[in-house]
């Protein structure tokens, strides 16, 4: 019989441990010695430019000026948020201008255009090689993902320039074309080639890393679940559709709010390809054209209107499919 | 039966089918890239129209290393150097910093510390690369423009390390960090000595997120570099940057930024995949 004598113990235990923590509490601020240099180099270099991307929306300047906004006194350093010379309030004008730039609007048709194209393609790959991955009959599983996994490591311009060289004309992919009898197509002087071009590499790089996430969803579901429906005589396609699909959903969903992240602030790619010579009209994304406003024609304060008109529609993109799912 | 043992040969038939064609669509780029920084440049490229560029290998891989080295506008191999002093000291000091917050959001309790937590989540969906315009006025004003600084602090405190690192060190017993207290140890040790040993593999994962992160930045150190400072992206893309492309260099820059990732990833590949998963499963 568990004696009270056991009981006893317990609680003796339990108590001296108690007052153990009590007796050595951890010094009180102790978390945030932790967390200061964290927070400080989070602060300073992620919340700051968040709200100042806003506010820096509203005006229009010309050069930088030392004036201060914003001074943190840190002792032996001192942190300054710039003030800009002849800062000038517009309100909502570049807003306004955004509505009607024409540019603008083209960028983002590219970017939905790249985006459209590369998803489905990307996702679907990543999620039929997962469940091949997955499979009991599949054989060498670790290999096939090792390769499958390796562009993930490859460098954003370095692969794009492979790429380009491979679809130059008189390259290796006119020659696979014509050896299976197709016309060679003008991936770098065509805008409709050259967006194609981009969502194709996108694909090359990111189904990797998208079917190891999905690959390690399809693990964490159930045999017991497809057992039950085999008993009920489903069919693959069957258990695919009732099974796997439904049990997959948060894991999708991860997916699909991520590859939307990324698809809408591509940037390497789109250089490459147009610094090769594509159609700058046709291949320009939003983040190459804020790149190009704010330091090329050094408009900081449009350039950074169009960061806050992109960061929201990624926003409300990644929250539609919260909602729809 | 007989028709089950069919379909299920056919199953079989159509994965491997597929898995074989996507992976030598993964490969053919890497291997043409193997092949092609061997060959001299007009064998690259086949002349137009006419026949195929060579697939096996030539001898002038040195050769096209020295033309690289020889350009007088971009000093790739700098590039190089500058790249990997970058991401070593870059990753060094994130993993400090994110396990350190980490351990603290595991291990305490204090005041404000969901909605803490829930701020630096937030900042996940906001693309942070994005954040130049204010960043540059931030880090010209403050005297780091043009320094390796400027492309390593704005970093060093990244919302998926802190995540990770969270996650991980839950998983260490309050009991042990309780007995370690009892023996007189400081919260600092308890921290150094205590949580980071138990949490090797993990910090490990976190490296190579960090590292391969910071080695593909390109928009930032494209904005706030100068010639000397510049990072590999940057200066293939300068490499590119002129009237007629010199293939042959450009292929050598891109094998010599590549081809030691693939090796290093390949070796800490297991790694990669749990911290990525770290991120995407716990949604």
């Amino acid at each position: 019989m568990r004696s009270d004598l056991t009981v006893e113990l317990v609680d003796q235990v339990r108590y001296k441990r108690e007052r153990l923590k009590d007796l050595l509490p951890p010094i009180p601020g102790t978390p945030f010695v932790f967390l200061s240099p964290f927070f400080v180099l989070f602060g300073v270099f992620l919340a700051i430019p968040v709200f100042y991307t806003i506010y820096l929306s509203f005006f229009v300047f010309q050069g930088v000026s030392m004036e201060p906004i914003f001074v943190l006194d840190l002792g032996t350093y001192q942190l300054v948020v710039p003030e800009m010379a002849n800062l000038r309030f517009v309100g909502l004008e570049h807003y306004e201008r955004m509505l009607t730039d024409q540019v603008f609007h083209q960028a983002i048709t590219n970017t939905v255009v790249i985006f459209v194209v590369q998803m489905p393609i990307m996702v679907s790959l990543a999620l039929g090689l997962a469940l091949v991955l997955n499979a009991g009959f599949t054989r060498f599983k670790d290999a096939f993902r090792s390769v499958l996994l390796l562009p993930v490591s490859a460098n954003t311009v370095a692969y794009s320039v492979i790429f380009i060289v491979l679809v130059t004309e008189g390259g290796l992919a006119d020659a696979m074309f014509r050896a299976v009898g197709l016309d060679p197509v003008a991936w770098l002087s065509n805008g409709f080639w050259s967006r194609n071009l981009i969502a194709f590499m996108s694909v090359w790089r990111w189904t990797g890393y998208n079917m190891i996430i999905i690959l390690a969803g399809l693990q964490t579901i159930s045999d017991s679940l497809y057992e039950a429906a085999e008993i009920d005589g489903a069919t693959k396609i069957q258990k695919f559709r009732y099974v796997t699909l439904p049990q997959l959903k948060p894991i999708m969903l991860f997916v699909f709010v991520t590859s939307t992240i990324g698809g809408f602030k591509k940037f390497a790619e789109p250089t490459i390809v147009i610094q090769s010579g594509a159609p700058i009209t046709e291949t320009r994304t939003i983040a190459y054209y804020i790149y190009q406003v704010a330091f090329q024609n050094l408009e900081l304060g449009y350039g950074s209107a169009l960061t806050v008109a992109l960061v929201v529609i990624i926003m409300s993109l990644s929250l539609l499919q919260f909602k729809v799912s | 039966m007989h028709d089950e043992l069919k379909a299920e040969a056919i199953w079989r038939f159509a994965g491997y089918g597929f898995l074989i064609l996507v992976t030598m669509f993964m490969l053919v780029p890497i291997y043409w890239l193997l092949v092609a920084s061997t060959l001299p440049e007009s064998a690259i490229i086949a002349s137009a129209g006419s026949g195929l560029p060579r697939l096996i290998p030539g001898t002038h891989f040195l050769e096209n290393a020295r033309t690289l080295a020889a350009r007088p506008d971009v000093d790739f191999y700098l590039s190089i150097f500058n790249s990997v002093l970058i991401a070593v000291v870059y990753t060094g000091l994130a993993l400090i910093f994110c396990s350190m917050a980490g351990f603290a959001f595991a291990k305490y309790d204090f005041r404000f510390k969901e909605p803490l937590f829930l701020g630096i989540l937030a900042t996940l969906i906001i693309p942070i690369n994005l954040l130049v315009v204010p960043l540059f006025l931030l880090v010209s004003n403050i005297g780091l423009a043009n320094s390796y600084w400027a492309v390593i602090l704005p970093w060093a405190a990244y919302p998926i390390g802190i995540f990770f690192m969270r996650q991980s060190m839950q998983s260490i017993p309050d009991s042990l960090l309780e007995a370690a207290r009892m023996d007189g140890a400081s919260e600092f040790q308890l921290y150094y000595r205590v949580a980071l040993p138990t949490m090797k593999s993990s910090m490990a994962a976190l490296a190579v997120i960090l590292f391969l992160f910071q080695w593909n930045l390109f928009l930032w150190p494209l904005v706030v570099l100068q010639q000397e400072k510049f990072t590999i992206p940057v200066a293939i893309t300068k490499i590119m940057g002129q009237e007629q492309i010199a293939y042959d260099q450009l292929l050598i820059a891109a094998v010599l930024a590549i081809v030691p990732m693939f090796v290093v990833f390949l070796a800490l590949q297991r790694h990669f995949v749990r911290g990525i998963l770290a991120g995407a499963v716990k949604e």
